[in-house]
C-alpha cells in the first residue's frame, strides 16, 4: 500500500507524541489509535498502515534475543540489564537455548548482534576457507 | 600491159578543156544527182546510226565503265574496310588475351588471398577454441578445487563441533559466555 507523504508524516508526528522520556508510552499509543479511528480523518488508513509499521520497526530495535548452548544461570539477566544500560530498557526479551549452537551465546538487539557460540566461530571459519580457496 | 581506165585517162588527155572532163565523168559514170542522193543518204544513215546506235552504244559503254570503275572503287573500299576490319579484329582479339590474361592473374591472386584469408580465419578459429577449451577447463579445475575446499572445511567444521560438543565443561561453557559479554561491555 503506498502511503501520501502527507499521511507519513502525521503518522510520524502522532508515534512521536505517542512517547515519553524516549521511551514509548503504549497507553498514549492506544489513545490515539483509538481515537483515528473513532474520529476517521482524511487519510486515517495509511496514517494507522504506518503507525503499525513504525511500531513493528521500533519492536524490532528494542527486542533483545539471547540465545545460548546452555541454559544460563541467571536467565540472561546480566546481559538484558548490561543492554538497558547501554541502549535503554528492550521492549520485549527472547531467551532460548540452542545446543547446536554448541557452545557459548549470541546475543542480537534490533540489527545488531555479538556472537561468540562455537558455531559461529566454525562458520566464520567456513567462511575464511571458502574465501580464501575463490580469492 | 596497163589498167583499162588508164586508158581512157590516156585516151581523153589530147582532147584538154571543161567539156573534155565533163566527158570524161560522164564516161566514168559520175552524176551529181547520184553524188548528193548519196551523200544525203550517207549523212542521213551516218545521223540515224549517231542517234540510233553509236550514242545509245557509247552511253551503255560508259555506263558500263562507270559502274565498272564504281565497282573498282567500292572493292578497293570494300579491301580496305577488310583490311581495317581485320586490323580492329587483330586489335580486339590481342586487346581480349591481354585482359583475359589479366583476369586469370587477377583471379589467381583473389585465389591465393582467399586461401591465406580461410586459413588465417581456420588458425584464428582454432587459437580460440583452445583457448575456451583452456578456459572451461580452468572454470571446471577452480569449481573443483572450491567444492573440494568447501567439503574439507564442511569436514573440518563437522568434526570439530562435534568434538567440541563432546570436550566442552561447563566452566568453558562459562568462559565463552563471559567472553561474549566482554565484548558487549566493549561495544561501547
Amino acid at each position: 500500500m503506498k502511503i501520501s507523504r502527507e499521511a507519513r508524516q502525521h503518522a510520524k508526528q502522532i508515534y512521536r507524541a505517542c512517547h515519553a522520556g524516549g521511551q514509548l508510552d503504549a497507553e498514549r499509543l492506544r489513545k490515539a489509535v483509538q481515537a483515528l479511528i473513532a474520529q476517521k480523518p482524511r487519510h486515517y488508513i495509511p496514517i494507522l498502515e504506518r503507525i503499525r509499521k513504525l511500531l513493528e520497526l521500533e519492536t524490532h530495535a528494542r527486542t533483545v534475543r539471547i540465545e545460548s548452548a546452555v541454559p544460563l544461570p541467571d536467565q540472561g539477566q546480566s546481559v538484558i540489564d548490561q543492554l538497558a544500560r547501554q541502549y535503554g530498557p528492550a521492549m520485549a526479551t527472547d531467551i532460548s537455548v540452542l545446543p547446536e549452537l554448541i557452545g557459548g551465546m549470541r546475543i542480537s538487539r534490533g540489527s545488531d548482534v555479538w556472537d561468540g557460540t562455537v558455531l559461529g566461530r566454525l562458520n566464520q571459519l567456513r567462511l575464511s576457507l571458502t574465501a580464501a580457496e575463490t580469492a | 600491159m596497163t589498167h583499162p581506165i588508164l586508158h581512157l585517162f590516156l585516151a581523153a588527155a589530147p582532147a584538154g578543156g571543161v567539156a573534155a572532163d565533163k566527158h570524161m565523168l560522164e564516161q566514168l559514170g559520175f552524176s551529181w544527182q547520184h553524188l548528193l542522193s548519196q551523200m544525203i543518204v550517207f549523212i542521213l544513215v551516218a545521223w540515224a546510226l549517231k542517234r540510233f546506235a553509236f550514242d545509245p552504244t557509247i552511253e551503255m559503254l560508259e555506263a558500263r565503265r562507270e559502274k565498272i570503275r564504281e565497282s573498282m572503287a567500292n572493292a578497293e573500299k570494300i579491301k580496305k574496310e577488310l583490311a581495317e576490319a581485320e586490323a580492329m579484329r587483330k586489335e580486339i582479339v590481342a586487346k581480349a588475351n591481354d585482359q583475359a590474361a589479366k583476369i586469370v592473374a587477377e583471379a589467381h591472386a583473389a585465389a591465393e588471398a582467399q586461401g591465406e584469408k580461410k586459413l588465417q580465419e581456420a588458425i584464428a578459429e582454432a587459437e580460440h577454441m583452445i583457448a575456451k577449451a583452456k578456459e572451461a577447463i580452468e572454470l571446471d579445475r577452480q569449481k573443483m578445487k572450491a567444492d573440494l575446499k568447501a567439503e574439507i572445511a564442511s569436514l573440518v567444521v563437522k568434526t570439530t563441533a562435534a568434538v567440541a560438543a563432546k570436550v566442552l565443561t561447563p566452566d568453558d561453557q562459562r568462559r565463552l559466555n563471559s567472553a561474549t559479554e566482554a565484548q558487549l561491555a566493549s561495544k561501547n
